[in-house]
């Protein structure tokens, strides 16, 4: 298979007295979709939030397309922790666009701030991702003027502007009305069918079964299970992911 | 008729010293006020508790006392200000307080999603404040900023017990000199034309910032 892209080395994390992760590691290659499940509580979002370092971890090694971010809980310093992370472009639950710009501006923000890019050069660019997700007649137009669907394909582009290797997905749809659930996963699946490389919070098993290759099942801060979703969905070995299925798909 | 015209003229000329003192305030103790929020709210120990102190002692100590202390005391520490420097110096020094709290209170209304979005595309912290932060913060803050701002239109007239020719001093004058109430109406008409125009201005700014919601 191709080239490691993120690799995870027995992390750890507490909140206080609360261990949510407990010696993970995992490793995802590139063009891999993985799908992450558990119920609540179990992690899952932690685990995404370490990778970008939105949480720091308090154990354990992260590399990003082979390079430390942390080492043995010990970060590379704060330009150099920002670079790596640039690789990585994420997508929240709550959206989290700019409230106070348009949508282009949304997507035209980030190249032209961080990355120093010159509006010229990132507008066409930002024009393609908005034809793409099908809001181009809602460049002009402020966010919260969109439904929650559209929000979150905008939020996608956003984060797609910045031309990411890597793409992590927060719980994409769990605030959405169901109606409008299948729009965001179509931009995903179509993402996935580009090659592009996801790790995927979600409660949306359709998506984990149809799009992932790999699902990855946490409970309590630990993996309790992992493999393709046809094996992982159909012939369960944990208990707690065979509790954890009868409770959802019932 | 005649009279009250013979009046306009000194009244007219305390109210370009209060609009002076009015205006170089407002245009110091925003950014200091904006610069104080952003040290409070620092991560920095000594830095946020030595602003803390700060605000607490200029909001909490009548802005007169401020006013004679910097007019009076400093000079017998050896620093000598002019007038409107001494005038200029204690308002700025007490309003940039005021503003410094409005502007903590609106930067930490913002939500903590806005911070993480900003991160996971790379922004530093200042950029994250400097694009992100402090601009949503602004449409937040209209409203308790303009209420401070037409009260520094009023609170001008504090000068009158410095040797400054403010438009209430001016007033005074001419009703101390002519036993003649009418300049102390001519001055609230001149106030309320200020506080008039100030109110107008917020709410040409609170409807330029309801283009977006939030």
């Amino acid at each position: 298979m191709g080239t490691t892209m993120v690799r995870m080395e027995n992390v750890r994390k507490n909140f206080g007295d609360l261990e949510v992760l407990k010696d993970i590691s995992f490793e995802l290659k590139q063009g891999e979709v993985v799908a992450v499940i558990g119920p609540s509580g179990s992690g899952k979002s932690t685990l995404l939030r370490c990778l970008n370092r939105l949480e720091t971890i308090d154990g354990g090694s992260i590399a990003i397309e082979g390079e430390y971010l942390v080492r043995d809980a010990k970060y590379v310093e704060e330009a150099e922790a920002r670079r790596i992370c640039g690789k990585m472009g994420m997508v929240f639950q709550q959206f989290n666009l700019f409230p106070h710009m348009t949508v282009l501006d949304n997507l035209l923000e980030a190249p032209m701030i961080v990355k120093k890019m010159a509006r010229a050069d990132i507008l066409p660019i930002a024009e393609e991702l908005l034809r793409k997700i099908g809001l181009e007649e809602k460049r002009d137009v402020y966010p919260t003027k969109l439904s929650g669907g559209q929000q979150q394909r905008v939020a996608i582009a956003r984060a797609l502007a910045m031309n990411p290797d890597i793409m992590l997905f927060d719980e994409p749809t769990s605030s959405l009305d169901p109606e409008l659930t299948g729009e965001v996963l179509k931009t995903m699946r179509n993402l996935a069918e580009e090659n592009m490389t996801m790790i995927v919070v979600t409660h949306e098993m359709g998506f984990a079964r149809e799009v992932a290759k790999r699902v990855i099942f946490m409970a309590d801060g630990v993996v309790q299970e992992e493999g393709p979703p046809e094996e992982l969905f159909e012939t369960p070995k944990n208990e707690r992911l065979k509790m954890f299925l009868n409770s959802i798909l019932r | 008729m005649e009279k009250i015209l013979s009046m306009i003229y000194p009244l007219a000329e305390g109210s370009v010293v209060t609009l002076q003192l009015f205006a170089v305030t407002l245009l110091l103790s925003l950014p200091l006020g904006l610069l104080l929020a952003l040290a409070r709210i620092s991560k920095i120990k000594p830095l946020s508790k030595t602003v803390e102190l700060y605000n607490w002692v200029m909001r909490g100590s009548p802005l007169m006392l401020q006013l004679l202390f910097v007019y009076f005391a400093l000079p017998s520490f050896g620093i000598l200000l002019p007038d409107v420097a001494a005038a200029v110096l204690a308002f700025v020094l007490n309003y940039a307080a005021y503003f410094a709290e409005i502007f903590r209170a609106g930067i930490q209304s913002i939500q903590k999603g806005q911070y993480e979005a900003a991160r996971a595309l790379g922004f530093t912290y200042v950029q994250t404040m400097r694009r992100i932060i402090v601009p949503q913060m602004i449409k937040r803050v209209l409203p308790p900023v303009g209420n401070e701002t037409i009260t520094l239109v009023k609170d001008t007239s504090l000068v009158y017990v410095l040797a400054m020719n403010d438009l209430l001093r001016a007033a005074r004058t001419i009703v101390q000199r002519e036993f003649d109430m009418t300049p102390f109406f001519i001055a609230a008409v001149f106030y309320l034309a200020m506080t008039f125009i100030v109110t107008r201005v917020f709410n040409w700014l609170e409807k330029h910032y309801a283009r977006y919601d939030e």
